[in-house]
């Protein structure tokens, strides 16, 4: 159990030691971010590691919280990777590097403890405190559009949680009327999910599915995405799209392990719904857009409505729905902190002004072949298993309107992006860098490696790891 | 509908048609002030739990967060009008409906009548008129407004719940209230500086 308070705790200590080692804050970053991974990993795969509540039952270790704590710290450990390699590159961002560093930390350490929790309010609180750290992260550029994008992001964060939080307060008027205790702990909720569903709970799903989407950047309110992914420097991005997602869909995803059997059909139409409007406008944009980081962003949309599709689906396509998500995880922190790179190189976001990367930047240009292969699904990624799942169980539910138009979107999205990206890479050489520094290669070499292993075979402890969670979600075993 | 809920609703709906941000500030200050009344009202036995929510509502609600707002916007010498909603009869007519639709969706949620039934109403329609201020301003200051009149309309609608939470998780609740709103001002201000000094450019 230290293991999982070591996790929180770590990372704020870490933060506080950050702001009195100056320059040399980004080396206690990394290894803040490499034990939080390997206790990461222990409390995932070691069979004896511990499981089961702890701090008076706010906090618990069970499977979804396994496979999340280990997922966000490892892309945490790539993102400060990285960061120390700009640091060691260019040395005007060392300016404030110890603010960036503790507030990156106090980031994890919310992260982890939303990931943690087993109550509803101290999970938003959590999520709502990497916000309130995430802000000033985003508009470390400190140029006008990076301010305006940090506050986009903020007041969208704090708007959705809102929402949410409004959600919660109805679903305990439901507990309320239905004369049970309001209670905000999952397990006991689960007990209680079971009442015959009432108005106060559909309204308090409802509005938890939006907030939460907010969260995730889904429509309608994506908006803010695409200025903080593009604004916020690439590790920044990263440890938005890479962590602070995945810690809003562990809030999700619990929210509908308590209450999807209750009310499946307004779950199902719900997500279905915000999944498929989250596909269709992203779609739009990565056609209409000429900036490679605006096109990821919306790329992040895309993904985010695809696993909105796989929540909707619920227990069918539960186990690609996992492959898809960890997936999506690791593309964005590949994709991300490469864009940074050649942001950093050609000193431009317009990608008819970017060719000849593979020429140019030899590593970058082939991390970002090797992650928009991933990003489109292709074989042999995790992402390309994930999606078939998902695409099969639409066909398994009867879903045929939202199988021909999330094929269709898929199709030109396929399309749009490969037309954009590919160029980028595969064209003429236009200014070829003397050496790459390789800092962040091994981590990413790691997340590609985990991309593939995904997609072609899992070792035991990883695919028992997968089940379990799939299982939460009512998925077979 | 009692009095002191009668007076919120009149607190939360003269602002938008004042276009001044003091009158938007004081409505906001009179909000969280006439929720405590609500509370001591209804509460009056003193506990950690009352104490914890007093200074919420008084202390952070009531104060902090209007005259953080108004004192940047008093160091950016800004002129007192400031529409926080488009000042036309549209906009007019759109408020009268949400008013309505709110007492609706307390119709549909809590059909007795009676106290409880009016705070639902009054909080319903303070959610939508928030939301409605975000929808329909581009302005630092106004989306600021609209967010926190969204989380003062929830903090009444919570006033009603029976659900009493630790006072741990309480004061935690209360920390990151008061640090949202300091990050709204500091960006209030921020943005106005910046926004004078480069305007952006971006490649779509």
């Amino acid at each position: 159990m230290i293991a999982a308070l070591l996790l929180v705790v770590l990372p704020l200590l870490g933060a506080l030691a950050a702001l009195a080692l100056g320059h040399r804050s980004a080396l206690a970053a990394v290894l803040v971010a490499a034990t939080g991974t390997a206790l990461g990993a222990w409390l995932a795969f070691f069979p004896g590691a511990p499981s089961g509540h702890l701090w008076g039952d706010y906090l618990t270790i069970d499977p979804t919280s396994r496979l999340f704590l280990l997922l966000i710290n490892l892309i945490f450990l790539g993102v400060v990777g990285h960061i120390r390699g700009r640091m060691q590159r260019a040395p005007e961002v060392l300016d404030g590097i110890e603010r960036f560093i503790a507030l990156a930390l106090a980031f994890l350490a919310a992260a982890n403890l939303s990931v943690l929790s087993n109550h509803l309010l101290l999970g938003w609180l959590a999520l709502e405190a990497t916000s309130l750290a995430a802000a000033p992260l985003v508009a470390r550029r400190g140029t006008a559009s990076a301010v305006r994008a940090a506050w986009g992001y903020f007041l969208f964060s704090s708007v959705g949680l809102g929402i949410t939080s409004l959600g919660f307060a109805c679903l305990a008027r439901s507990l309320e009327h239905s004369g049970a205790e309001p209670v905000f702990f999952f397990d006991q909720l689960r007990a209680l999910a079971s009442a015959p569903p009432d108005a106060w709970r559909e309204v308090g799903l409802a509005l938890v599915i939006v907030g939460y989407g907010t969260k995730l950047g889904l429509a309608p309110m994506y908006s803010w995405l695409p200025d903080a992914y593009e604004e916020a420097p690439p590790s920044v991005t990263a440890m938005l799209a890479g962590v602070q997602f995945n810690c809003a869909l562990v809030g999700l995803l619990r929210i509908l392990q308590v209450y999807r059997d209750g009310e499946p059909r307004m779950v199902s139409v719900a997500l279905l719904g915000i999944g498929l409007a989250s596909m269709a406008v992203s779609t739009f944009s990565i056609i209409a857009t000429h900036n490679y980081k605006r096109l990821l962003a919306y790329a992040s949309i895309n993904h985010g409505g695809v696993i909105a599709i796989g929540l909707g689906l619920g227990g069918r396509a539960a186990y690609g729905l996992v492959l898809y998500v960890v997936s999506n995880a690791f593309i964005k922190a590949i994709l991300f902190l490469s864009a940074g790179k050649i942001d950093d190189h050609y000193g431009t976001r317009d990608m008819r002004e970017v060719s000849g990367l593979i020429k140019d930047l030899p590593a970058s240009g082939l991390f970002l072949t090797v992650g928009t292969f991933a990003l489109l699904g292709f074989p042999p990624f995790g992402s390309f298993l994930g999606e078939l799942l998902i695409l099969s169980a639409l066909m398994r539910a009867h879903y045929v309107l939202v199988f021909v138009a999330f094929c269709g979107l898929l199709t030109v999205t396929f399309v749009a992006t490969g037309r954009s990206i590919f160029p980028m890479i595969w064209g003429e050489s236009k200014k070829p860098a003397p050496n790459q520094g390789l800092l962040t290669a091994p981590i990413k070499l790691v997340f590609v490696a985990a991309l593939v292993t995904m997609g072609v075979f899992l070792p035991h402890p990883v695919s028992s790891l997968f089940v379990d969670v799939a299982a939460s979600l009512g998925g077979v075993r | 509908m009692t009095s002191l809920l009668t007076g919120y609703m009149l607190v939360l709906l003269l602002p938008l048609f004042v276009a001044s941000w003091r009158v938007s500030l004081t409505g906001l200050s009179l909000q969280g002030l006439l929720m405590a009344w609500m509370v001591l009202v209804r509460r009056p036995a003193l506990s950690v739990d009352l104490v914890v929510t007093l200074v919420d509502l008084v202390l952070v609600r009531g104060l902090v967060a209007p005259l953080a707002l108004r004192r940047v916007l008093r160091s950016q010498r800004r002129p007192s009008r400031e529409d926080v909603i488009p000042p036309n009869l549209l906009s007019w007519s759109i408020v009268v409906g949400l008013v309505m639709l709110g007492f609706q969706c307390a119709a549909w949620l809590h059909p007795a009548a009676g106290g409880e039934h009016a705070q639902v109403a009054a909080a319903a329609t303070g959610v939508l008129l928030g939301l409605f201020v975000l929808a329909s301003q581009n302005g630092t200051f106004s989306q600021a407004v609209g967010a926190l009149r969204l989380e003062y309309a929830i903090a009444l609608f919570e006033l009603g719940s029976p659900t009493h939470l630790p006072v741990a998780l309480r004061l935690a609740q209360v920390s990151i209230f008061l640090g949202t709103v300091l990050t709204y001002a500091h960006y209030v201000g921020r943005l106005r500086s910046t926004e004078l000094a480069a305007p952006a450019a971006r490649i779509q």
